[in-house]
C-alpha cells in the first residue's frame, strides 16, 4: 500500500508541484480549447502560449517572494 | 527529418536527466553494501519500465484518436515541461539551490551506513535501486511516449531514452562516482523549454489549429518561452524596493 501510495504521489508530482499554478494553467488551456474551434486563427495559439509564458513569470516571481518571505520571518 | 531529430534529442536529453539521478542512488548503495542486489533491483525496474513503456505506448498509440491524443499529451506536456522550467528558474536565480549530486550521494550513503548489516540476500539494497531507478525512470517514461507517441515517432523516442540511460550508465560505471558535473540545471532548462514548447503545439493542433510554417512553428515557441523565463529570472534577482 505504502508503495503504491508512493508510485502515485510520484505520478501526479510529475505534472503538479504548485497545485495554484497547475489550475491556472490548466484554466488558459481550456479557454485556448473553446475559442480555437471557433475562430481556428493560429493568433489564438501564439496568444495561448503567451499566456503560459506570463504566467511561468507570474508564478516563479510569486514562489520567490514567498521564499523570501519564509527566510525573512525565520530570521526574526 | 527536422521532426526526427527533436523527438530524439527531447527524449535523450530528459531520460540522460533522470539517468544521472538513478545513477546517483544505484552507485551509492553499491559502492556501500555491493553490487548483486542493486544491481538485480535496476534490472527489475528497467523491466518493469519497459513493460510500462510497451503496454501504455502501444494501447495510447492504437486507440487513442491523432487529434484528441495530440490534447492530451500536449496538456500533459505543458505541465511537465512547465514544472521543469519554474525549477530551472528558480535555480537560476539563486532562489532555489541547484541540485547536488555529491550531496545526494553522501546522504544516500549516510543513510546506509547507519542501517542494518549486509546479508547474502540483500534486500535493503535491492528496494532501494528498485525504488530509485523505478520511480527516476517514471519521468523518462513519460518523456518517451509524450514525445514519441504522436506521429508514429515512438522507435525514435525508446532509441533516444535507451541510448541516453547506456550512455548516463557507462559514464558512472566507468568513475565510479555521481556524475555531478553534469550540468543538470542547464539540461532540465532546455528540456523544459524544448517540452513545454513541443506540448503547445500539440496541444493546439489538437484544438484544430494549423500553425505557420508547421513544425518550424516548435523554434519561435521555444524563443518565447525562452524569454519569458529570462525576464522571470531577471525580475526575480532584481532587488526588492524598499
Amino acid at each position: 500500500m505504502k508503495a503504491i501510495r508512493a508510485v502515485v504521489h510520484e505520478v501526479v508530482g510529475l505534472f503538479v508541484s504548485d497545485w495554484t499554478q497547475t489550475a491556472v494553467t490548466v484554466a488558459i488551456i481550456a479557454a485556448a480549447w473553446i475559442l480555437i474551434p471557433r475562430f481556428h486563427y493560429a493568433a489564438i495559439a501564439f496568444a495561448l502560449a503567451a499566456a503560459l509564458a506570463v504566467q511561468l513569470i507570474v508564478a516563479t516571481g510569486a514562489e520567490a517572494r514567498r521564499g523570501r518571505a519564509a527566510t525573512r520571518k525565520h530570521g526574526e | 527529418m527536422y521532426t526526427e531529430i527533436l523527438t530524439f534529442g527531447a527524449a535523450f536529453l530528459g531520460s540522460a536527466v533522470e539517468s544521472v539521478e538513478a545513477l546517483t542512488i544505484v552507485l551509492a548503495v553499491g559502492l556501500t553494501r555491493g553490487w548483486r542486489a542493486p544491481l538485480l533491483g535496476t534490472a527489475a525496474a528497467l523491466v518493469a519500465l519497459a513493460l510500462l513503456v510497451l503496454v501504455f505506448g502501444q494501447l495510447i498509440v492504437a486507440r487513442v484518436p491523432e487529434l484528441t491524443l495530440k490534447l492530451i499529451i500536449g496538456t500533459l506536456l505543458i505541465l511537465f515541461g512547465l514544472r521543469w522550467l519554474h525549477k530551472a528558474v528558480l535555480r537560476s536565480a539563486g532562489t532555489l539551490s541547484m541540485h547536488d549530486e555529491e550531496k545526494a550521494y553522501a546522504s544516500t550513503v549516510n543513510a546506509l551506513e547507519g542501517s542494518a548489516a549486509r546479508q547474502d540476500r540483500d534486500v535493503v539494497g535491492f528496494l532501494l535501486a528498485l525504488k530509485g531507478v523505478f520511480l527516476e525512470g517514471l519521468e523518462v517514461v513519460f518523456i518517451v511516449i509524450a514525445v514519441g507517441g504522436t506521429g508514429g515517432r515512438l522507435g525514435i523516442a525508446v532509441a533516444g531514452g535507451i541510448l541516453a540511460m547506456l550512455t548516463v550508465g557507462a559514464a558512472g560505471f566507468a568513475v565510479r562516482r555521481p556524475l555531478a558535473r553534469v550540468p543538470e540545471n542547464t539540461l532540465k532548462y532546455a528540456v523544459g523549454l524544448i517540452l513545454t514548447s513541443i506540448g503547445t503545439f500539440w496541444a493546439a493542433e489538437g484544438m484544430g489549429v494549423s500553425w505557420p510554417l508547421d513544425f518550424v512553428s516548435i523554434a519561435a515557441l521555444i524563443a518565447m518561452f525562452f524569454v519569458a523565463s529570462q525576464i522571470a529570472i531577471a525580475l526575480i534577482r532584481r532587488p526588492a524596493v524598499a
